[in-house]
């Protein structure tokens, strides 16, 4: 299997803070990866500067082969990096499908002259992108809600909407961050059945930030654990489970 | 082949309607005549505010620039080159109109270019900024004449060219929004990191926004100067780009429609004041009254009642026919009072009720007219079909 993305030692200051420092790790492609660690450990940093939202202090992220750190964020979209949002970040007064329909943005070919004189080339690709938003809404169950607002579904039906919206964009590399926030034990259940069918469906590599313990256990089959931007163990779940230092970060050192 | 029949008809309908209106302008007086032009104009102004701001989310306040740059822009080349070009006047008028429209853009890329890094009210102040330093910069031209103004020859009265540009505006915005490539602009609106997540370059679909709104501004200039034959700084100062603002605001930020309706509202309302008799003093406290209990009524019901729709426009005209009541029953008791009994001049009030249909408006529906929405025999069917029950997510 080639490998998908390799962070090498990056880090990422914020004045004092060292927020991210030093973490390698390497995905390959098909993976399913966890990144865990207690609050403010860094983890969504991490996805930050792999996404493009920040660039990194020092260290490098290569993907399929190529350097991409401090590119752009629409420009790592293009390249086949799609994310969600730990603080849901939903086109909020649009449909439903809109939202999914933004995520094709990068497949259009449509030109601003051509969709202001709204030829039929253009009506045929809108019609084509929704459809095509369309099939992931059943993809992730939320097809009847097409038309609905997105920002009146609920909690977990926002967090399918956000996959929905990344698939979009037809990523080789999905991140989640916190896909299971807010969600009861069956949607979680659920989540996980669906984390795999998509991973297999669009031959995906997935990288997801959790909290819930059981959840990324059961999903991932490595795991990566930070704290205070540090790595502190990575493994198969087993092993970080019974790891003295992972133990230690989430309930404090034995006195 | 039927794409091509329908837009054929519809762009045929589109000229019919301004040929129309240029008819029927025709038999009005010079008066009636310049409210129609600049009701187009301020139109065309709005629809294209709502582009940058509604629609984008970049809160734009300097709009009356774009408007003079055009207009300048009109003026500057009649003045050089009308003479030698030898051009017939509706060739003439196309091609100042895109001259205006490119230079007014051009500005709109420079105001577009800040915008990358500001936004909220910090734009809006840049922007507002930017709007005043254009004015007095042209103020200070001797070259384009300075405080006095420049002049404009020929004079064209093309009633049909203003409302065509109105129409063309309107159209290009509704056609961005119905295409998939016009949702960048909402998404940026509504989360920018999200939709540069998704591919959409942030950078470049604001500048195009701002591009595209002042281009539209630019042309209107090119015809108001045209139509008046005089520009000067003073017809593009701060009020003109808080009208516009205002307008794009009460449609409902966002719709196109709301700002070509509110856009035609709000300029009639103040004008048509101008013919309002005089009347005691005490009339207008009663009239007030009328209003606030207007306002706390209708304010009861949007918050207390979710019936049926037909139900609560009998409830909503219940009350409007109580507040009407009461101004004209109230009205002449408390006229009687000696100090309430003084009359008042109906036709300095036409900025006061402007200023209180602004505030009504705003109590009562803070969204704008329109809201998000746009006007379509689809939303119409189902506004009434609509059986006022809050829809819940299953």
């Amino acid at each position: 299997m080639s490998v998908c993305l390799k962070l090498s030692e990056a880090t990422i200051k914020f004045g004092g803070l060292v927020a991210v420092n030093k973490v390698s790790f390497e995905l390959k492609q098909g993976d399913l990866f966890g990144l865990i660690g207690p609050n403010g450990a860094g983890k969504t940093t991490c996805f930050n500067i792999i996404t493009g939202v920040y660039k990194p202090t020092s260290g490098e992220i290569e993907f399929n082969g190529k350097q991409i750190g401090g590119t752009p964020s629409n420009k790592i979209a293009s390249l086949g990096i799609a994310r969600t949002f730990q603080n849901i970040r939903l086109f909020k007064s649009l449909s439903v499908l809109e939202n999914v329909v933004v995520g094709g943005f990068l497949r259009h070919k449509t030109g601003l002259f051509g969709a202001m004189a709204y030829l039929p080339a253009q009506i045929r690709e809108t019609e084509k992108l929704r459809a095509e938003a369309m099939e992931l809404l059943e993809i992730v169950d939320l097809a009847d809600m097409a038309s609905a607002r997105s920002a009146d579904l609920s909690y977990g039906m926002q967090r399918r909407l956000e996959i929905a919206r990344a698939l979009a964009t037809q990523p080789k590399l999905l991140l989640l961050d916190e896909p299971a926030a807010g969600m009861n034990p069956q949607e979680k259940e659920e989540l996980n059945v669906m984390v795999r069918r998509i991973r297999d469906q669009f031959q995906l590599t997935v990288l997801l930030i959790e909290h819930d313990m059981r959840f990324v256990m059961s999903l991932c089959e490595r795991i990566l654990v930070l704290d205070a931007g540090t790595e502190i163990a990575s493994g198969p779940p087993d092993a970080i489970r019974n790891d003295p230092k992972v133990i230690a970060a989430y309930l404090g050192q034995p006195a | 082949m039927k794409f091509w029949l329908g837009r054929t008809g519809s762009i045929l309908l589109a000229f019919a309607l301004c040929a129309g209106i240029q008819l029927l302008a025709d038999q009005q007086s010079d008066f009636v005549q310049r409210l129609i032009v600049l009701a187009g104009l301020y139109v065309t102004l709005a629809v294209s505010l709502n582009l940058i701001n509604g629609i984008t989310g970049q809160f734009s306040m300097g709009h009356a620039a774009f408007y003079q740059i055009g207009a300048y822009t009109a003026g500057f080349i009649a003045m050089k080159f009308y003479a030698g070009a030898k051009l017939p006047p509706e060739l003439w008028m196309i091609l100042s109109l895109l001259t205006g429209a490119a230079v007014a853009s051009l500005a709109g890329l420079v105001v577009g270019l800040p915008s990358l890094r500001l936004k909220g009210d910090y734009l809006a102040i840049v922007t507002l900024g930017f709007g005043e330093i254009i004015r007095i910069i042209v103020q200070n031209q001797p070259a384009i004449g300075g405080a006095y103004g420049l002049s404009v020859a020929p004079r064209f009265e093309m009633i049909w060219l203003v409302w065509l540009l109105a129409i063309l505006c309107i159209a290009v915005c509704r056609n961005l929004l119905k295409t998939a490539h016009g949702l960048q602009f909402l998404a940026v609106r509504e989360d920018e990191v999200a939709s540069s997540a998704m591919g959409v370059n942030v950078t470049r679909t604001k500048v195009t926004a701002f591009l595209l709104g002042s281009a539209f501004a630019g042309a209107a200039g090119a015809l108001l100067a045209h139509f008046e034959g005089f520009v000067s700084p003073k017809m593009f100062t701060m009020d003109v780009s808080f009208i516009i603002v205002t307008m794009v605001v009460l449609g409902g930020t966002g719709s196109i429609t709301g700002a070509t309706l509110a856009a035609i509202g709000l300029f009639f309302l103040p004008e048509k004041m101008r013919d309002l008799p005089n009347f005691p003093l005490g009339n207008l406290v009663a009239t007030g009254i009328g209003i606030i209990i207007m306002v706390v009524g209708f304010r009861h019901i949007a918050a207390s009642f979710h019936g049926k729709i037909v139900e609560r426009v009998m409830r909503y005209l219940a009350i409007l026919t109580l507040a009407v009541v009461v101004a004209l029953v109230l009205g002449p008791i408390v006229s009687k009072v000696p100090t309430l009994g003084v009359p008042v001049e109906g036709a300095k009030l036409r900025m006061v009720v402007f200023a209180v249909t602004l505030i009504v408006l705003m109590l009562l529906r803070p969204q704008g007219i329109f809201a998000h929405h746009e006007f379509s025999w689809d939303w119409l069917r189902k506004v009434l079909r609509l059986d006022g029950a809050k829809k819940v997510p299953a």
